[in-house]
C-alpha cells in the first residue's frame, strides 16, 4: 500500500458537509426548546442604575427574563484562561468578564439581560420592553488618553487602565544604539478586526433530569475545558456534562476564548426552567459580542550597520485589552516575540503596556498578534534600506538566523511559558525562492521603471514571517478498529474546517495500512474524548496528530500480537497491508482481516490471557515540551489606480516551511484561506470605533470583507524542514497565509508610490491613501 | 435580526394594493424585491406595521415599447432588464448599469420601481434615471399622475410619492444622436458606490456640445444632476481641457457629499472630478462614433 | 457627530427667539415630534418618532433642557433622547443675528453623540439624516413664522 501521508487525498467530510448532512449547532432542534436573546449595552460606558424587566416578563412568549441579580451565586466573573507568562517584573491586573452587567457596563454589547421565550422573534420583541437606566461615563478608547492622568477608569479598583505591564530583553541595546551607524525611529499603528467566522456563535443545552445529564453544543474550539468549567460551575460532576461541537464554521480565535456569558447563562437557564434553550448569535452581535483583536501602538526602533547588520531592536508598545483580559497576555507576548522573525537580533528590548478600554473584550484571532511584530520589524527594516540605500531583500539576507543555529534559542519568554527557542529552519533558501518567484530582480531593474513611464503604480513588497506553533501542553487520542474493520479515532480537539477528519485519517491509515475513507475521526466531543484543551495555535495537527499517530503505533503491534496468536507465529513475520494480516512471503495468503482479530480479542466466554486488553484498540497522548517554529515568505505585486486609489493584487506568492505536509490540499487551503484573512485584514476590514467607543461598524455592509474578486490566487511553494520535536516532523500552518500580509501590503504599496509616502499602518483603504497622499505634513497614524 | 411584529397583505390586483396602501397610509409599507425593506426590517431600523406584497400582482412587470419610449414595468426585475435585448438596443445607458446593482443574486429579486422609490442616495437607477430624463408613473386610490424623474427625487431617501401612493410604471423616452456612459467608485464589486456618475450626451453637428444630462450618485443627500458641469459644457467642444474644468465644476459645486468610515467627503469630490472626467471622456467618443 | 450651519429666517429676531421657546410651536417644527410639554422653567420632555426612508417610527424619549439663556441673542440646549433603537445626546449652542427688522440669522453648532443600533448600522446615513432633518425642522420653523405674520391671509399649511 502506498503512504497516504503527503498526498492529496480528498477530504472524507467533504460530502457531508456539501449536501447539508453536517451538523452545525443551529440544527439541534429538541421538543420544546426555547430560544434566547440577550439585551446588550448600547452605552461603551456607565453606571447600571437600574433594569425593569417587569414588562417584557409579561409578554405572551416570554417564558423568562434574567437579569444580574437574578443569578444568585452563579454570578461571578468568569476564570482567568490564561494566566501571563513567567515574566520577572511583570505586572498583571486579572479582570475578567461577568455573565451579566452589574452596576456597570464597560462595552457597547456587553449583555445586560437574557430573555428566554418560546422564538427568537418574540424574545427580540421582550428585548425592546426592558427599560434600562445608565448614567453614562466618558468612554476609554484611545490608547494613550486611556493612561493619561484623570482618564475615566474601567475599573475604578485599580488606579489607572493598566492591565499589564511586560519588559523584556536581551543583549544591551544602548551600547548597540550607541555603536550603530543608522539608527530609525518611527511610531506604527496595527489596527486587526473581528475573525468573521462564516458561523456565528450558537450554544444549545438540555438537562435530562432521568439520566441526570447535561447536554450542551458549543460552537467551541475546546469543548473539554468548557466541559470542565461549566461543571465544576453548576455543581455537577464533570461525567454528568456533555459538550459537543460537531460541525463548526470558522473558529479562527474567538471560538476558543471560554464562559463566554452566554456559555455560562444557556446552559444555566436549561437547567433552571427545564426546558432546552438554544441561543444562536445573528451577525450584528457577533461585532460585539464576540471577542476580536485589536490595536496596538508601537514606538520602536532599529540600530544597524552601514552594510545593513542589525544591531538592535528597542519596541515600546500599547495593547488595547478591551474591557476584560481573560486570555492573559497572549496576544502582546505573541508580538513581542514574533518581532524577531527569522533575524539575528543581537540586543532586543521591548516593553509594552496593555490598557483597559471600553471596547469589546480582546482575545486571540488569527495570527494571535504576530501580525503586530511582524509589520514593526519589516517595516524598520525596509526604512532603513531605504536609508542606507541598500536593496531591501539584500538586508533582509544578510541578518538571517544561519540553518546552523539551531535550535536558537532567543533569550525571551514565550506564550507556552518556556523560552522561545527556534527548534529548526532554513531561512536563506525561502527567501530566494520566494525572490525568484515573484521575479523580484526583473520588476525592480526592468519592469516597475517601464511601467512607472506610463504612469502606472506598481509595487512589490516581499517580508519573512516566523510562527510558532504546535505548543504544548498536551493532546491525546484513541484509536479502535471495530469487528467490521472500521478504524475509528477520537480525539479531544474539535474542528472548525481545517480537515482534521481527513489528516488525523491520513496519519492513522499509513500507520495500521488501511484506506483512509476506512478510518473515521470523531472529534470535539466530550462523549467520545475528554482529555485535552482545543483547537488554537497552530496546534491541531501537531499536537493531535502526534497522539493519533502514537495511539495507532500501539494499535498495530496489538494486531500484530493478536495476528500471531491467531496464526500461530511470532509477530515479526508478520505484515500488515490492505487491512489484514498477513506471512510475510507467504503468496496467495488471504490474511486474516483487523475486523475478525476485534472479534476474537473480545470473547464472551473463555479465559484471556493475563496483562492483554481486549479488543484492538489504544489510547496514547503527546505534549511537546515546546512548540515547532514554521516560517515563511510572502512577496506580492500590486498596482494601484492613481485617481480612484483603488488596489489590484497581481500576483500573490507563499513560501512557506511548515515541516512535512500531511496532505498538501488541506495545507494549501489553509493558505489560500489565510491569504484572503490577510488581505481583508490590510485593506478593506476596520472596526471602527468613534469617540464614545460606539462600533458603526456592526454590519457585513460597513466592515467589509474581500471577495473572490479581490483574492487572487496564490501560489504557493512548499519547503520542509521537519520538527526535531514529533516524529513525522510537523509544524503547524493554520496561521502562516495572514501573518506577514499587512506587511507585505505595507512595502507593496509604498513602492508602488515610489517613496511619495511612508506607510506606518494597518488597515489602509483608497480614503485612508488619500488622506496620506495629500497631507502636507505626513500624518500621524489614525489611533481608534 | 428578527423583524417586528407586521400585518401582511398580498392582494391580487393593483386597486386591492391602492386600496390597502389607502387604508393604512403612513404605516404601510410596499414590498417588492425586498432587498432594502427586508434587511432593514430584520435590523428592526423598520418597523411598519403593515406589508402590502405587490408579488402577486399581475401586469406591474414587463418592457414595451410605447409611444413615449420605452415602458418598464415598476415590478420589473433588475436580472430581467440586465437580459433585456430591447433595454439593450433604446435604453444602452440601463443595460450598461446593470451589472455594477448588487450582485445577480440581488438583480434576480430587487426592481426598478423599488429602486427608485426606495431612493438609497448611493443607488445607481435613480441616477440613471435623471440621466435619461425618465417618467415615473405612480397611482394612488385617487388617480394616477406621471412625475418627471427632475422631481421625483426630493431628499434623503425622500421622493415625491404619497404615503398612498405606489410606482407601476417608469418611461424612458428614446432619445437620437445621444451617447452615455456610466461608471462608479466602490469598494468592492457590488458595494454601495463611494461615488458614480450616469451621463447622457448630445453633440452638434458642429461638435459642441448640445445638450449633456450629469446624474451624480454616492456624493449627495440623493440623485443629482450636475446642473453647473452642465451649464459649463454645454455650447462648448468637449476638448479634454473642457472636460477637465466641467469634471471640477461638479466636484465643487453640484457635489454635496457627507463623510462616512469609507470616504471622507474631500475623497468623494476627487472621486466625483476622476468619473466625471471619465464618463464624459467615453461619452463623447461614442458619440463621435470612435466606440 | 458635528452639526453646524446658519439659517437665515424671514422674521424679526424676537418672535423667532420666542417661537424657539415654545413648546406647542416645536411639537410642530421638530420633525417627528409627537409630544413635547415644558416640565420646568428651561425643560422639556416628549417623544420624538423620526422617520426617514426606510427608518420607521424610530421613537424616541426627549429631554431638553435649556441654558444660558440670553434672551434674544443666544442660548444653549442639552438634549438627551433615547428609545430602542438608540440614543442622541449632546449640546447645541444657538445664537440669532438681528440682519434687519425683519431678517435674522440663525447660527448653530452642537455636537451630536449617536449611539446604539442607529450608530451601528446606520453610520452611511447618520450625518446627511442629521442634516435632513435639521433643514426639514428650520424651514417647518419658517413656515410657523409666516403663519404668525399673516395669520389673516391665510397661511397655508406645510
Amino acid at each position: 500500500m502506498t503512504a497516504s501521508v503527503g498526498k492529496r487525498v480528498p477530504r472524507n467530510e467533504d460530502a457531508r458537509l456539501l449536501t447539508g448532512r453536517a451538523l452545525f449547532v443551529d440544527d439541534v432542534q429538541l421538543p420544546g426548546m426555547l430560544h434566547a436573546a440577550f439585551l446588550r449595552s448600547d452605552h461603551a460606558h456607565g453606571r447600571l442604575r437600574a433594569v425593569d424587566a417587569s414588562t417584557a416578563r409579561g409578554r405572551p412568549g416570554v417564558v423568562a427574563v434574567f437579569t444580574a441579580d437574578d443569578l444568585g451565586d452563579y454570578w461571578r466573573p468568569a476564570p482567568l484562561l490564561v494566566p501571563p507568562p513567567p515574566v520577572p517584573g511583570m505586572v498583571f491586573n486579572q479582570c475578567t468578564q461577568v455573565p451579566l452587567a452589574r452596576d456597570k457596563v464597560r462595552h457597547v454589547g456587553e449583555p445586560i439581560a437574557m430573555v428566554v421565550a418560546e422564538n427568537r422573534y418574540v424574545a427580540e420583541d421582550a428585548l425592546a420592553d426592558i427599560v434600562v437606566d445608565v448614567d453614562p461615563l466618558d468612554a476609554v478608547v484611545d490608547l494613550e488618553r486611556a493612561l493619561a492622568l484623570g482618564a475615566a477608569r474601567v475599573h475604578e479598583h485599580l488606579d489607572s487602565n493598566v492591565a499589564a505591564r511586560v519588559h523584556q530583553q536581551r543583549g544591551d541595546y544602548a551600547a548597540a544604539r550607541a555603536a550603530a551607524d543608522v539608527v530609525i525611529t518611527r511610531r506604527f499603528w496595527y489596527d486587526r478586526g473581528a475573525s468573521a467566522a462564516i458561523e456565528n456563535r450558537v450554544v444549545a443545552a438540555t438537562w435530562d433530569p432521568r439520566a441526570e445529564q447535561l447536554t450542551i453544543w458549543d460552537t467551541t474550539q475546546a469543548p473539554i475545558p468548557i466541559r470542565n468549567g461549566l461543571a465544576r460551575m453548576l455543581g455537577l460532576a464533570e461525567s454528568q456534562v456533555q459538550v459537543i461541537a460537531p460541525f463548526v464554521g470558522g473558529g479562527f480565535g474567538p471560538k476558543i476564548m471560554m464562559f463566554y456569558p452566554e456559555e455560562l447563562l444557556v446552559p444555566w437557564a436549561a437547567r433552571r426552567l427545564g426546558c432546552a434553550v438554544k441561543w444562536t448569535e445573528d451577525r450584528h452581535e457577533n461585532f460585539v459580542a464576540t471577542t476580536q483583536e485589536r490595536g496596538q501602538l508601537h514606538d520602536a526602533e532599529i540600530a544597524v550597520t552601514r552594510d545593513g547588520r542589525i544591531l538592535g531592536v528597542r519596541d515600546v508598545f500599547l495593547h488595547d485589552t478591551g474591557a476584560y483580559d481573560p486570555y492573559g497576555l497572549t496576544v502582546p507576548i505573541n508580538s513581542q516575540c514574533t518581532l524577531l522573525g527569522v533575524y539575528k537580533v543581537p540586543a532586543y528590548d521591548s516593553t509594552f503596556t496593555a490598557v483597559f478600554t471600553t471596547k469589546p473584550i480582546v482575545t486571540p484571532v488569527r495570527g494571535a498578534g504576530r501580525q503586530h511584530g511582524v509589520f514593526v520589524m519589516e517595516r524598520l527594516l525596509d526604512l532603513a534600506a531605504r536609508e542606507l540605500g541598500l536593496d531591501r531583500v539584500e538586508i533582509r539576507r544578510r541578518n538571517l538566523i544561519p540553518p546552523d543555529a539551531f535550535p536558537y534559542d532567543q533569550g525571551i519568554i514565550f506564550q507556552d511559558f518556556t523560552s522561545l527557542t527556534y527548534d529548526s529552519g532554513d531561512y536563506a533558501p525561502a527567501l530566494e525562492r520566494a525572490a525568484e518567484l515573484i521575479g523580484y530582480e526583473q520588476f525592480v531593474r526592468e519592469e516597475q521603471p517601464r511601467l512607472r513611464a506610463e504612469g502606472k503604480h506598481v509595487g512589490l513588497g516581499i517580508v519573512n514571517y516566523v510562527e510558532g506553533t504546535g505548543i504544548g501542553p498536551y493532546e491525546g487520542a484513541r484509536v479502535t478498529v471495530e469487528p467490521s474493520g472500521l478504524v475509528r479515532v477520537a480525539t479531544g480537539v474539535g474542528t472548525q474546517g481545517q480537515g482534521h477528519f481527513t489528516a488525523f485519517a491520513q496519519i492513522v491509515a499509513d500507520v495500521l495500512a488501511v484506506e483512509v475513507a476506512a478510518v473515521r475521526v470523531v472529534t470535539g466531543d466530550t462523549r467520545e474524548f475528554h482529555w485535552g484543551t482545543g483547537t488554537f495555535a497552530s496546534r491541531g495537527a501537531v499536537v493531535a496528530g502526534t497522539a493519533c499517530r502514537a495511539a495507532a503505533v500501539a494499535v498495530r503491534q496489538k494486531i500484530l500480537d493478536a495476528g500471531a496468536r491467531r496464526l500461530n507465529v511470532a509477530a515479526d513475520t508478520l505484515e500488515l497491508s490492505n487491512g489484514r494480516v498477513f506471512v510475510t512471503g507467504r503468496a496467495g495468503d488471504p490474511g486474516v482481516p483487523y475486523g475478525e482479530l476485534a472479534v476474537h480479542a473480545n470473547p464472551l466466554r473463555g479465559a484471556v490471557t493475563a496483562g492483554v486488553e481486549p479488543g484492538l484498540e489504544a489510547t496514547a497522548y503527546f505534549g511537546p515540551d515546546r512548540g515547532s517554529t514554521a516560517n515563511g515568505v510572502h512577496a506580492m505585486i500590486v498596482e494601484v489606480d492613481r485617481d480612484t486609489l483603488l488596489v489590484r493584487i497581481a500576483r500573490y506568492v507563499v513560501v512557506h516551511d511548515c515541516g512535512r505536509l500531511v496532505n498538501p490540499t488541506i495545507v494549501e487551503g489553509q493558505i489560500q484561506g489565510g491569504v484572503a484573512h490577510g488581505i481583508g485584514n490590510a485593506f478593506y476590514e476596520q472596526l471602527v470605533f468613534d469617540e464614545q467607543g460606539q462600533l458603526l461598524t456592526a454590519s457585513l455592509m460597513d466592515y467589509l470583507l474581500p471577495v473572490a474578486t479581490d483574492v487572487p490566487d496564490v501560489e504557493i511553494v512548499h519547503r520542509e524542514t521537519p520538527a526535531p520535536g514529533n516524529p513525522a516532523g510537523l509544524k503547524g500552518v493554520g496561521e502562516a497565509g495572514c501573518i506577514a500580509t499587512g506587511a507585505a501590503f505595507a512595502q507593496a504599496i509604498e513602492d508602488a508610490f515610489g517613496g511619495a509616502v511612508e506607510i506606518r499602518e494597518i488597515p489602509l483603504s483608497p480614503n485612508r491613501l488619500f488622506e496620506l497622499l495629500h497631507a502636507a505634513a505626513p500624518p500621524a497614524p489614525e489611533v481608534s | 435580526m428578527k423583524p417586528a411584529p407586521f400585518e401582511y397583505f398580498r392582494p391580487s390586483t393593483l386597486d386591492e394594493a391602492l386600496a390597502t396602501m389607502a387604508a393604512h397610509a403612513g404605516e404601510a409599507k410596499a414590498l417588492a424585491g425586498g432587498q432594502s425593506l427586508v434587511p432593514a426590517m430584520n435590523f428592526r431600523i423598520a418597523q411598519p406595521s403593515v406589508l402590502v406584497d405587490l408579488n402577486g400582482i399581475p401586469g406591474l412587470d414587463g418592457i414595451e415599447s410605447a409611444t413615449g419610449g420605452l415602458r418598464i414595468g415598476a415590478l420589473t426585475r433588475h436580472r430581467t432588464l440586465e437580459r433585456s435585448a430591447e433595454v439593450r438596443e433604446a435604453a444602452p445607458l440601463v443595460a450598461d448599469t446593470m451589472p455594477l446593482v448588487a450582485h445577480v443574486p440581488i438583480r434576480t429579486r430587487g426592481t426598478l420601481g423599488g429602486s427608485l422609490a426606495h431612493a438609497d442616495p448611493a443607488a445607481e437607477l435613480p441616477a440613471v434615471m435623471l440621466a435619461l430624463d425618465a417618467d415615473i408613473e405612480v397611482c394612488s386610490q385617487s388617480g394616477q399622475r406621471t412625475i418627471p424623474a427632475g422631481e421625483f427625487f426630493t431628499g434623503l431617501y425622500a421622493t415625491a410619492l404619497a404615503p398612498d401612493e405606489l410606482i407601476t410604471a417608469v418611461t424612458i423616452p428614446r432619445r437620437n444622436s445621444a451617447a452615455w456612459a456610466v461608471d462608479e467608485v466602490a469598494r468592492r464589486h457590488g458595494d454601495f458606490a463611494l461615488a458614480g456618475v450616469a451621463s447622457v450626451v448630445r453633440l452638434e453637428i458642429t461638435g459642441a456640445v448640445a445638450g449633456a444630462r450629469i446624474a451624480l450618485f454616492g456624493v449627495h443627500e440623493r440623485a443629482v444632476l450636475a446642473d453647473a458641469a452642465a451649464k459649463a459644457i454645454v455650447g462648448q467642444v468637449p476638448t479634454a481641457e473642457a472636460i477637465e474644468a466641467a469634471a471640477d465644476t461638479a466636484a465643487s459645486q453640484d457635489a454635496d457629499p457627507a463623510s462616512d468610515v469609507h470616504a471622507s467627503s474631500a475623497f468623494r469630490r476627487h472621486l466625483t472630478r476622476v468619473l466625471v472626467r471619465r464618463v464624459l471622456t467615453r461619452a463623447v467618443a461614442r458619440a463621435r462614433g470612435a466606440e | 457627530m458635528i452639526l453646524s450651519g446658519t439659517f437665515t429666517f424671514r422674521g424679526p429676531r424676537a418672535l423667532v427667539w420666542q417661537l424657539l421657546q415654545d413648546p406647542e410651536v416645536l411639537v410642530k417644527v421638530m420633525p417627528g415630534a409627537q409630544r413635547l410639554s415644558r416640565i420646568a422653567d428651561g425643560r422639556y420632555q416628549g417623544v420624538m418618532k423620526v422617520g426617514l426612508g426606510p427608518v420607521t417610527a424610530a421613537e424616541f424619549a426627549l429631554d431638553v433642557t435649556l441654558g444660558d439663556l440670553a434672551p434674544p441673542e443666544r442660548f444653549t440646549m442639552v438634549i438627551d433622547s433615547k428609545g430602542t433603537l438608540g440614543f442622541a445626546r449632546g449640546t447645541a449652542n444657538v445664537a440669532l443675528d438681528e440682519e434687519g427688522p425683519d431678517r435674522t440669522a440663525m447660527h448653530y453648532t452642537s455636537e451630536l453623540q449617536i449611539g446604539g443600533r442607529i450608530a451601528s448600522v446606520g453610520q452611511r446615513v447618520v450625518e446627511s439624516a442629521a442634516k435632513a432633518m435639521t433643514a426639514r425642522g428650520l424651514q417647518a420653523l419658517q413656515q410657523a413664522i409666516d403663519d404668525r405674520l399673516a395669520p389673516s391671509a391665510g397661511s397655508t399649511s406645510s
